[in-house]
């Protein structure tokens, strides 16, 4: 937090003076460090996260918020956004103060770390690149194989003119494994990935087993038949399991598209919408996940919103604008992707949790079907309660076992109808959380982690 | 801009300081943002100026048997931030291996990227005024139509000065506006019920155009009616048309994945003179359209930008190349480095990202399937696409598709029901009896549409894989 530190007295002194001319004023600033090295055997790259630091000041004027962003903490340069939003209050001045409760809040966050991973340098990380390329050296029919190996520590001080100071210092650590096997003119790959936050401790989570399947997988994928397209049941592995719990009930929860009149779930706040065995949660708080904060960048702390209480729908995710709309809470959910960008109501790490069955139960009970494997992405429809979820590649279920492996294939379907539909969540043994990033339209991308266990219901697939 | 080319442009502060340590390039960036946002039609936040001004140096050091890239980004312009800069960027290449036996960077000597309109003057000198003019016309264009409202909208400029300099004697830049439009505009109920239907728009564009919001709220309004009104897809496999707005979300990112020297390095590339489609396809990447969101007179390495070719008459042609990956080939530089490039869409601060290979508008010609009515009559049974959520294309396996937004049944040849449900998708590459929009290419359309970033006109593929209901 060294330099974020050193330019603390000024962003406290610039808040301090436009204080005087708004009843409310706010500051944002976030300096990044790190290192990425990429190998595949031949190549070798590295990353730093740029040598960019910079702020935002938001502050309520008459009729709405109004934002500077400037990039730099030296006095000049801060200077020049204080002078830039006092032209605005000149013009609009605020008198009332803006909806909401502000954050009074004071946290100093920092990621916890077993093996502190800031010393560990390029040759060290290359070292590390190489030792994971070479677990999957020589695999049969494997074009290439590439390996990432990353960590970014994003440091934050959060002020405002009630008093709220939130530093938070988050430390990503990612792995990543990346296998292409070609034959033919075609290619295919498959992907293994493991990170969190925190140090060093997080790169020990990297398996030999895992990364060599993900090269068996992406030969295989060669040879895979075409998906089957239709309704049929579908049982979803853990991360496409996440990625439909983010779409669906994580996009349509963010209390903004209520106010926008722009969700299809608004008017089921309350209501049963599913299986009592469904519970999905947004924890920001979740220690080691990807998406885990301190608190949000309104100033206030992370927190766990059970979205899906067994069954019902309960909650909502808030920043302090659609609190105050909504007459509810602010969830710690206001997130940046950075300091030029804008804040909207924003999932963190957001998942179903564990149910009681066992994946053979849940393929026995299928029936017939197909499995959905190792989840690529998704969209939302928040408006019209649809959701999107692709999947790398899946097995079928035949007679109530699973047989032959199928290339990509997207899930169609209404959220409501889908989670009717929901005949079982497999156990604790099966949960996992991916390292993922989300963005809000077609920007403002930023770390976002999803997942669950495995999930059954039915819905439209097809090739993808 | 001139103001760009100016000894105070970002690019050309840091080359002064880097005597001695040669071969380097500077690119620079000093940009200014604002942005409107809507909820509903209510002014939510304004946001601006959003000042930015920053450079990332790359230094290129030779190894035994390969050449080590570094680079790093900054926006401290201190002979201190400058050093500290530079220090990151040896230290990555100390420890980087690029395969490139010879490298040249464009020394500006020769052919320039002249003149390309890039550039809304309006824009430029009145930011804010212009934001909200186009404000007030996009409310005015969607007053008076009940039934129909904005549920949100943002509306985001974009004023950049770039500057290009390196070792080699290049100094270049250019001044360039970029426009994002993101609304979504609501139709209510009716006869069929009360759920709403939306449609959703994600646009760029080099300049603001206010003059064109009416017509094109009609065809907002018309296809969010139709979402509202849409019934899932049909189950099975049949003709399907997709226009410019689908193949936008498409094409890029597997010409990107496949049709660069990228590509040839990792060993994935389709090898030119590979027949990848029937005759009569013919697809250039031009990175000179006028007001394109990828056009520009230079890449993002100062090599002017031009046509290329990429399939000609169904064979595999072109290669796009950085200069970087042209060293590792003993060829040149296609103009096609860009900074910040994802899946054919482009972040406004570039300067933060390092330089990639990817095509800039890919420009499909016109075939001589006739227009949109001949092309369904055509078809004759099948699915006209309107909109995929997000057709989620595979740079590695060419594999795309998703669900479908909206589309229309084509019955007896002519445009039917509305479509919202179910999914399309197949490979843009693939062997023959697989299902690829190029092998079971039927027709192409003969009026080309301009969907950032790409200008073609609608396709018609033999059989796609429909995933529905019924």
């Amino acid at each position: 937090m060294g330099e974020l530190s050193d330019a603390e007295d000024d962003l406290y002194h610039a808040v301090a003076r436009l204080a005087q001319r708004t009843p409310f004023v706010e500051v944002l600033a976030e300096a990044v460090s790190g290192l990425s090295v990429r190998y595949n055997g031949r190549l070798a790259s590295y990353q730093s996260p740029p040598r960019v630091r910079g702020a935002v000041f938001r502050a309520w004027t008459g009729g709405g918020w109004t934002e500077v962003s400037v990039s730099g903490l030296d006095a000049e340069t801060l200077r020049f956004a204080e002078s830039a939003i006092e032209r605005t209050l000149t013009h609009r001045p605020a008198r009332d103060p803006p909806p909401g409760v502000s954050s009074t809040a004071r946290i100093d966050g920092v990621t916890p770390m077993t093996k502190p991973i800031r010393d560990l340098g390029e040759e060290e990380m290359l070292g590390r690149a190489r030792d994971i390329h070479a677990w999957v050296a020589g695999a049969p029919d494997i074009h290439e194989t590439e390996v990432q190996v990353s960590w970014r520590q994003d440091d934050r001080l959060y002020l405002n003119s009630v008093a709220a100071r939130c530093s938070q210092s988050l430390c990503r650590v990612r792995g990543i494994v990346l296998p292409v096997a070609m034959e033919n003119g075609r290619a295919e790959s498959d992907r293994y990935v493991c990170g969190g936050v925190g140090g060093r401790e997080v790169l020990d989570g990297l398996r030999p087993e895992r990364a060599r399947k993900a090269a068996e997988t992406a030969r295989a994928l060669l040879h895979a038949k075409a998906p089957p397209f239709g309704r049929l049941n579908v049982l979803l592995s853990p991360s496409v399991t996440g990625y439909f719990a983010h779409e669906s009930f994580g996009h349509g929860a963010e209390a903004d598209q209520f106010v926008r009149g722009r969700s299809y779930l608004q008017p089921l706040l309350g209501t049963v919408v599913g299986p009592e065995i469904l519970t999905i949660v947004d924890n920001g708080a979740y220690s080691g996940a990807w998406s885990q904060i301190f608190c949000d960048d309104e100033g206030y702390p992370a927190q766990r919103t059970v979205l899906v209480d067994r069954g019902r729908f309960t909650g909502a995710l808030h920043d302090r604008a659609t609190a105050a709309s909504l007459g509810a809470s602010p969830t710690g959910n206001a997130r940046r992707s950075d300091v030029f960008s804008r804040s909207f109501v924003r999932m963190t790490n957001t998942y179903v949790e564990p149910g009681n069955a066992t994946f053979d139960e849940l393929v026995r009970e299928a029936g017939n079907g197909v499995v959905l494997e190792s989840g690529v992405g998704g969209i939302e429809d928040p408006q019209g309660g649809q959701v999107q979820v692709k999947a790398r590649m899946g097995h079928l279920i035949e007679n109530g076992k699973v047989t032959d492996l199928v290339s990509s294939m997207a899930l169609s379907g209404n959220v409501l109808e889908f989670l009717r539909a929901i005949r079982g969540i497999s156990g604790q043994q099966d949960f996992e959380l991916d390292t993922g990033s989300c963005g809000k339209g077609r920007t403002d991308l930023l770390p976002n982690s999803a997942g669950g266990p495995y999930l059954l219901s039915s819905a439209v697939v097809g090739q993808a | 801009m001139s103001a760009a080319r100016g000894r105070d442009a970002a690019a050309f502060r840091v080359a002064d300081q880097l005597a001695g340590k040669e071969p380097w390039e500077v690119f620079g960036e000093r940009i200014r943002r604002f942005e409107i946002h809507l909820s509903g039609d209510v002014v939510e936040m304004t946001r601006g100026p959003i000042a930015i001004e920053g450079y990332d140096i790359r230094v290129f050091r030779p190894h035994d048997d390969s050449l080590g890239v570094g680079r790093q980004a900054s926006n401290d312009f201190s002979p201190e931030g400058v050093r500290a800069t530079l220090e990151d960027a040896e230290r990555a290449a100390r420890y980087a291996s690029f395969p490139a036996p010879r490298f040249e960077l464009p020394s500006g000597r020769g052919a320039t990227g002249g003149i390309v309109e890039v550039l809304d003057r309006g824009l430029w000198e009145y930011p804010m005024d212009s934001l909200e003019n186009y404000v007030a016309t996009l409310k005015a264009a969607l007053e008076g139509r009940p039934g129909f409202a904005l549920s949100f909208g943002s509306i985001r400029a974009t004023l950049v000065e770039t500057s290009i300099c390196n070792s080699y004697g290049l100094r270049t830049g250019y001044g360039h506006t970029q426009v994002e439009l993101e609304v979504g505009v609501k139709a209510f109920g009716g006869p069929e019920g009360p759920a709403p239907g939306e449609y959703w728009l994600n646009d760029s564009d080099r300049r603001l155009r206010p003059a064109e919001l009416a017509r094109k709220a009609d065809d907002w309004c018309r296809f969010a009616d139709d979402v509202r009104r849409g019934s899932p897809a049909p189950t099975g496999e049949m003709p399907v048309i997709l226009p410019s707005a689908v193949l936008a979300g498409i094409l890029p990112t597997v010409a990107g994945g496949r049709l660069t020297g990228s590509a040839r390095l990792h060993g994935i590339a389709v090898a030119p003179g590979t027949k990848v489609a029937s005759e009569m396809v013919t697809v250039h990447d031009d990175g000179r359209l006028p007001w394109a969101p990828m056009s520009s007179p230079v890449d993002d390495e100062g090599v002017p930008q031009r046509k290329r070719v990429l399939i000609d008459h169904g064979l595999m042609s072109e290669v796009l190349y950085d200069s970087l990956h042209a060293g590792a080939f003993a060829t040149n530089s296609t103009g096609s480095a860009f900074r910040g490039v994802s899946s054919g869409f482009r972040t406004w601060y570039r300067f933060l990202q390092p330089p990639g290979i990817a095509p800039s508008t890919i420009v499909v010609s016109p075939g001589d399937g006739g227009s949109d009515a001949e092309l369904v009559e055509r078809a004759r049974e099948g699915v006209w696409i309107q909109e995929i959520g997000w057709s989620s294309p595979d740079p590695v396996s060419g594999a795309f598709g998703g669900e479908i937004r909206l589309g229309y049944r084509i019955r007896n040849g002519k445009i039917a029901d509305p479509i919202r449900g179910g999914t399309v998708g197949g490979f843009v590459f693939a062997p023959p009896e697989s299902p690829s929009l190029l092998n079971r290419l039927q027709a192409i359309g003969s009026t080309s549409a301009f969907v950032e970033p790409v200008s073609c006109p609608p396709i018609l593929v033999g059989a796609l894989p429909i995933g529905g209901e019924r």
